[in-house]
C-alpha cells in the first residue's frame, strides 16, 4: 500500500532486555487499557439504546444500504462536494424514499462499515498470530520488544474485534468473523516471503495503516453517535501501531535492530531521524481506506 | 574497543538510511496527505463562507454542551512552558465562537500551546539547560513543533473564513500549568513526560471533538490530527522506555472542555 522500499533484511539478533521489567510494563499498560475500556464500554451501552430504536423501525434492506454506503463512500472522497446537491436533485423519487427511512438506512450502512472494520480486525488477529509462530518474532530467537509488540497488538485486536461486533450486534447486524476478503489476499500472497522480521514488519505496518486510515474515513461516514465513538476510540491506536512499526522497521533496515530496545536510556543511542521517522504526515490520509461495503455480510 | 567501533559504524549507516527514509516519508507527506487535508480544510471554509448561519455557526449552543459535559472531568490539569503569548481571547472575538467553531478555537489555542511548549524545549536545550539533548529528541521536537503549526493553521482556517481572527492564544487554563512545571524540568525526560502529557490531551480533546462537531468537515479535520496527536505520543513513550501503545482504545478523560477558551 505504501511507498515502502526493499531494504536488506535485518540479521536475527536478540538483545539485552530484563523480561521482568518487559512484563511489568505490559501489566502497566494493561491496566490503563482497563480504564480505556470503561469508556468504549459505556459507548457500547448507549449503542444498546440506539440499537433497539433502530431494529423497532423493521429490517435492514440490504440493497437500500448499499445505496447509502455508496454515497457516503463518495462524501468521504469529497466527489459529492461540487455536483452533489445536482446530482441529488437528479433522483428525486429515489431520494425521497431514501430519506423516508434515512435514520434505518444509515443505520444499515453503519453496520456494514462496523463489518468492515470487524473484517479487518479479524484479519490482523490472524497475521499477528500467524507471525508469532515465526522463531524471528515469538520465538527465542526474536527481539523481546518485537515479540512483545506482535503479542499486545494482536490482543488489542482481537478487543477491536469484540467492541466492532458488540456495536454491530446492537445496531441489529450480523458479527462479522470473516476477515477481509481483499486484504486477506493481499496477507496470502505475502506469507511465503515472511522469512525474516523485515517482510513480516512491512505487511503489519500495511494493515496497520490501512485499518487506521479505514477507521479515519469511517468516522465522517458512521451516523450512529457510538458506532463513531468506539470507531474513534480505535483509530488512534492503529495509527500508534503504524508508527511502532514505522520505528521498527527503520531500525531494522538500517541494521541496528538492538536499538529496538525499552531500556532506559537507549534514546541517547538512536539517530537523529529515528525521531520523526514514526509520524511521516501532519495530516493523516485517508487514500488508502478500504471501501466501506468490502467486508460486508451480503 | 572493537565492539564501540562496529556500534558507531552501524549508527553511521543507520543515519544515512534513516534520513533518506525521512526525506522519503516526507514526500509522501506531501504528495499524499497535504492534498486530502486541504481538500477537507477546502471543504470546511467553504461551507462557512457561502452560508455564514451555517451548521458549523448554527450548531452552536448543543454541540459546545455536549463538549463541556463530556470534558467536565478534564479540568484538573498538568504542566508547563512558557507564559501565555497572548491573553485568552487571543485577539479574536472568541466570546462569538459556538458550536464547530467553538470547538476549533479551543483545538488551535491547545496546538498554539504545543508550538510555543516545544519552542521552549528547543529554546533550553540550546542554552544547556536539558544537558545532553540526544539527536533523536531534538529531531522529534522540532518535527513535531512544526507539525502541531499545520494544525493550528487547519484548525484556524474555518475560524478565519467565518470572519474571525485566527485564534493565536495558547489554552488560558493549561497554559500557567504549563509553564510552572515546566520551570521545573531540567533534563530531557522530563521536557519529554511534559510533551507526552500535551499530546495526550490535544488527542483526547480532538477525539472527543468528533463525537461533539456538526458538520463532517469538522469530524474530517478532527479525525485527520487526532491519530497523529496519538503516533507524537507513541514515540514519546518509547523514548521514555514505556510501551509505546498502552492502550486498546484511547480514552477522552483528558480532554479539554471548550471553557479552557471560552471562559
Amino acid at each position: 500500500m505504501r511507498r515502502l522500499k526493499e531494504r536488506r533484511s535485518a540479521p536475527d539478533e536478540t538483545v539485552d532486555i530484563d523480561p521482568r521489567a518487559m512484563g511489568a510494563l505490559i501489566e502497566q499498560s494493561q491496566d490503563i487499557h482497563r480504564n480505556a475500556m470503561t469508556v468504549t464500554d459505556d459507548s457500547l451501552t448507549e449503542m444498546v439504546e440506539s440499537g433497539r430504536e433502530a431494529r423497532a423501525n423493521g429490517e435492514i434492506d440490504p440493497e437500500e444500504s448499499r445505496q447509502v454506503a455508496e454515497r457516503r463512500s463518495r462524501m468521504m472522497t469529497g466527489a459529492a462536494f461540487g455536483g452533489g446537491l445536482l446530482a441529488a436533485a437528479g433522483i428525486g423519487a429515489a431520494l425521497q424514499g431514501l430519506f423516508a427511512s434515512e435514520a434505518f438506512a444509515a443505520s444499515a450502512t453503519d453496520v456494514q462499515i462496523l463489518q468492515t472494520a470487524s473484517s479487518i480486525e479479524v484479519l490482523a488477529v490472524a497475521t499477528y498470530k500467524t507471525a508469532l509462530t515465526l522463531p524471528f518474532i515469538g520465538g527465542s530467537s526474536a527481539n523481546p520488544v518485537v515479540k512483545a509488540f506482535a503479542t499486545t497488538t494482536m490482543q488489542q485486536h482481537a478487543q477491536h474485534l469484540s467492541a466492532f461486533n458488540a456495536a454491530i450486534t446492537q445496531l441489529g447486524g450480523k458479527p462479522q468473523t470473516n476477515p477481509d476478503p481483499a486484504l486477506g489476499k493481499v496477507v496470502q500472497a505475502a506469507v511465503p516471503g515472511l522469512t525474516s522480521p523485515g517482510p513480516v514488519v512491512a505487511l503489519a505496518l500495511e494493515l496497520e495503516q490501512g485499518a487506521a486510515e479505514t477507521y479515519v474515513a469511517d468516522v465522517a461516514a458512521l451516523s450512529d453517535l457510538n458506532a463513531k465513538k468506539v470507531t474513534a476510540s480505535i483509530m488512534g491506536v492503529e495509527a500508534q501501531h503504524a508508527s511502532v512499526l514505522l520505528a521498527v522497521q527503520a531500525l531494522l533496515n538500517a541494521n541496528a535492530p538492538q536499538l529496538i530496545t525499552l531500556a532506559a536510556g537507549n534514546v541517547a543511542n538512536l539517530p537523529a531521524a529515528a525521531g520523526s521517522v514514526g509520524f511521516p504526515q501532519a495530516f493523516f490520509p485517508t487514500d488508502q481506506a478500504r471501501p466501506a461495503t468490502e467486508g460486508a455480510l451480503s | 574497543m572493537r565492539r564501540r567501533t562496529q556500534h558507531n559504524d552501524v549508527l553511521a549507516i543507520s543515519e544515512r538510511e534513516l534520513t533518506v527514509m525521512t526525506e522519503d516519508l516526507d514526500q509522501m507527506h506531501h504528495d499524499i496527505g497535504m492534498p486530502a487535508m486541504n481538500a477537507a480544510v477546502a471543504e470546511w471554509t467553504e461551507k462557512i463562507r457561502t452560508s455564514r448561519r451555517g451548521f458549523l455557526i448554527g450548531a452552536g449552543a448543543v454541540a459546545g454542551g455536549a463538549l463541556l459535559a463530556a470534558c467536565s472531568s478534564g479540568s484538573s490539569s498538568p504542566t508547563t512552558t512558557a507564559a501565555p503569548k497572548s491573553s485568552p481571547s487571543g485577539g479574536s472575538s472568541s466570546g462569538k465562537l459556538t458550536g464547530d467553531l467553538a470547538v476549533a478555537a479551543l483545538a488551535a489555542s491547545l496546538e498554539n500551546l504545543a508550538v510555543a511548549a516545544y519552542g521552549d524545549v528547543l529554546t533550553a536545550a540550546g542554552a544547556g539547560k536539558l544537558g545532553t539533548v540526544p539527536p533523536a529528541v531534538a529531531t522529534f521536537v522540532t518535527t513535531a513543533k512544526g507539525q502541531h503549526a499545520q494544525h493550528a493553521q487547519a484548525w484556524n482556517s474555518a475560524i478565519v473564513a467565518a470572519g474571525h481572527p485566527a485564534v493565536t492564544a495558547t489554552d488560558p487554563v493549561l497554559t500557567p500549568v504549563i509553564t510552572a512545571d515546566f520551570a521545573k524540568v531540567t533534563d530531557v525526560p522530563g521536557a519529554a513526560n511534559l510533551a507526552l502529557m500535551l499530546e495526550n490531551v490535544a488527542a483526547e480533546t480532538y477525539q472527543n471533538a468528533i463525537s461533539v462537531v456538526k458538520a463532517t468537515s469538522s469530524v474530517k479535520v478532527a479525525a485527520s490530527i487526532q491519530p497523529v496527536e496519538m503516533q507524537h505520543s507513541a514515540i514519546l513513550y518509547f523514548a521514555l522506555g514505556q510501551y509505546p501503545v498502552p492502550n486498546a482504545f484511547s480514552p477522552v478523560t483528558g480532554a479539554r472542555p471548550l471553557t479552557d477558551y471560552t471562559g
